[in-house]
């Protein structure tokens, strides 16, 4: 060990203060009386007092025992039915906390298995092992996709079915993930998650519905176990894995190409060469495309982003924007379709609300207003929902935003909710008002108000000219109108 | 992680459980920084107690997206700034060297430690102020790098090299007493 390390793990280990049992409990009763007058400096709740009243004739004495027997026993009857525990996420959170692995199961259409995941959790929320199985329908659509991914805690082996051979990487270099960082998404879920509606149903059993914005899904929750049983489209469980989940074993005939360090020297295989090669060409065009949509070079972003096509699912996306801004609204099309489909394909479901908003825009500007119009319909839930949960529309600003992408931009609430009613002004052709700078209380009016139309018309009307609100300045840009 | 994520949030709402579990979970390693920063157990043990006492007060303002050791940790470290600065005045600086407080009154009120703690503690007590706190920042408290970098309002590569030369002063200190 190195002479540092050493000393590290002398402070780690040896230096520790540890405070004896008198100190401990005298500071605890300092500190717990301390919580005491803080909490008493909040106005307290107070308890209804009950009225004593004295009978003087016993006649009235016997009636009103009658009578308070009576109420006891109606209030026991209606207790028993209204007294279910209300639900708080907190409980969920608190569930996740106890949860050591995860079992995610997507399924297509006809109910088939169309990606199998299996995740160990650390005590510090992060992913420990990952399993993610493919099945051919998505290779078949995703030429290159891996068939299988096993993270062991060490080492990551993509096996590649059609190539018959297992890459291992040493994990530091290569993860796949679900959702990004667990224990974030877990926080997330607690700070800024939203019961939508309790004692609702998922699949026909009882469950409670929650917006959870890191996932940008609605989840479902056990009402016995607290813990979510789906996730958009996905349906989760907990149980421990079988045996042999997470161990790298290498299937007949399949070759290894190991590109750990230390590992004895393979030679890659040509196609791998060559995969790696395309990856590096691609990303950088992506890369290139991604910063020319940002500078509104749209011309040169569509060529950049015509050549990364496959290596990142957005450059899909964003090359339809770019042919949107360039007037080219069939190609704009054609490119959120192809998004919307795959998107949908791999994460089920028949919504992609971004995409579906997208692709309205595209189709209603090339002259198509009975698709456009059915695309709008497909996102109008979700964007009426934003005006409640502003955290709703990130993903509509991702969409919007490459520079979000880049760790540039983060749109606040009521930047989100701004934009989120000039789409609507644009799909509806309505207008309820709204003042970003304006009092609470009339904006509060104009959000019910669009919720009052959602719910008694909903009629789509695509308004182009439609009047904007200015957004919000974030500290990144100049003030724009939201507008696609 | 994910434990704190639902102690901030139970507490801010006045959870008794919650205020109870920080205080058990972070009581030893706060105490531990203040007296490694001090190098005296029983002011180590004041600076903890006004700490864990203001904490428990802030419950219906607290507000925090950072993590829960590293708040503790800072406001230790401002508290064994506050109380240095005093003894600088009260005293006209004369430095002092402290000895950890090795046989308190009674062992029941007292802050548990070993030989070996208290030559460490020593030891550090020989660093320059900064790169001690830097050094038990990190070691102590887990605190990134980025974060002590906000706290002494200098830049990351600031305080890495700080943790780098404390480090090396350590080593040359104790001169192969933590080889193993």
């Amino acid at each position: 060990m190195k002479p540092k390390r050493k000393v590290e793990k002398a402070i780690r280990g040896k230096l520790r203060f540890i405070a004896g049992p008198t100190f401990r409990d005298r500071l605890l009763t300092n500190v717990m009386n301390a919580r005491e007058e803080s909490n008493e400096m909040r106005p307290a709740l107070h308890e209804p007092g009950i009225r004593r009243t004295f009978m003087r004739s016993p006649v009235a004495k016997l009636t009103s025992i009658a009578a308070v027997i009576a109420v006891a026993a109606l209030s026991i009857v209606f207790w028993g039915r209204l007294s279910t525990p209300a639900y708080a996420i907190e409980q969920t959170v608190e569930a996740l906390q106890n949860v050591r692995f995860l079992h995610i199961i997507g399924r297509d259409e006809a109910g088939e298995i169309n990606d199998e995941r299996w995740i160990e959790i650390g005590e510090d929320g992060f992913q420990v092992r990952y399993r993610q199985q493919n099945p051919p329908s998505v290779i078949e659509e995703h030429p290159g996709a891996p068939s299988m991914v096993i993270e062991d805690g060490e080492s990551t082996a993509v096996y590649r079915q059609e190539k018959k051979a297992v890459i291992i990487y040493d994990r530091s270099e290569k993860q796949y993930q679900w959702v990004g960082e667990l224990g974030k998404a877990f926080g997330n879920l607690l700070q800024e998650g939203k019961i939508l509606e309790e004692n609702s149903e998922y699949q026909g059993r009882p469950a409670h519905k929650v917006w959870w914005p890191y996932m940008s899904a609605e989840c479902y929750v056990d009402p016995e176990t607290k813990l979510p049983m789906a996730i958009g489209n996905r349906g989760l469980s907990y149980e421990e894995p079988p045996a042999g989940t997470w161990e790298i074993t290498i299937p007949d005939g399949f070759a290894v190409v190991d590109k750990r360090p230390g590992a004895a020297s393979t030679t890659a295989p040509d196609w791998l060469i060559a995969e790696e090669n395309t990856g590096e060409t691609k990303g950088e065009s992506f890369r290139q495309g991604v910063e020319a949509l940002i500078r509104s070079d749209y011309a040169e972003a569509a060529k950049q982003l015509e050549q990364a096509l496959g290596c990142d699912s957005w450059a899909t996306f964003w090359l339809g924007s770019a042919y949107y801004e360039l007037g080219q609204y069939d190609l704009a099309a054609k490119y959120f379709t192809e998004m919307l489909n795959t998107m949908l394909k791999a994460f089920g479901g028949d919504v992609l609300p971004y995409c579906n908003y997208a692709l309205g825009l595209a189709q209603a500007r090339a002259g198509n207003l009975e698709a456009a119009t059915a695309n709008f319909e497909a996102c109008l839930p979700a964007m009426i929902q934003t005006l409640r949960i502003p955290s709703g529309g990130k993903m509509f600003e991702y969409a919007d935003n490459p520079k979000i992408r880049c760790g540039k931009h983060k749109p606040s609430n009521q930047e989100m909710v701004v934009k989120m009613i000039n789409r609507l002004r644009i799909i509806t052709g309505r207008n309820f008002g709204y003042d970003p700078n304006g009092a609470a209380e009339d904006n509060e009016a104009a959000i019910a108000a669009w919720e009052q139309w959602f719910q008694t018309d909903g009629q789509i009307r695509f308004t182009p000219d439609a009047e904007l609100l200015s957004v919000p300045v974030s500290s990144d840009e100049e003030p724009a109108n939201a507008n696609n | 992680m994910l434990e704190d994520e639902l102690l901030k949030w139970k507490f801010k709402r006045g959870s008794r459980d919650a205020l109870a579990r920080i205080y058990e979970k972070y009581l030893d390693s706060m105490l531990t920084l203040a007296a490694g920063l001090l190098n005296d157990a029983s002011a180590a043990q004041d600076v903890v107690h006004d700490v864990f006492v203001s904490f428990a007060k802030s419950a219906p303002a607290f507000r925090l997206g950072g993590s829960l050791s590293g708040y503790l940790a800072t406001s230790v470290v401002n508290r064994v700034r506050d109380r240095q600065r005093r003894r600088c005045r009260q005293a006209a600086c004369i430095t002092k060297r402290i000895e950890p407080d090795r046989e308190p009154a009674s062992p029941d009120d007292a802050v548990i430690f070993t030989e070996q703690a208290a030559r460490l503690s020593q030891v550090m007590a020989e660093l320059p102020d900064e790169q001690r706190e830097v050094v038990l920042l990190r070691l102590t408290a887990d605190m990134k790098f980025r974060d002590i970098a906000k706290l002494q309002q200098v830049s990351i590569n600031t305080v890495q090299g700080r943790y780098r030369y404390g480090l090396d002063h350590l080593r040359s200190m104790l001169n192969g007493e933590v080889e193993e």
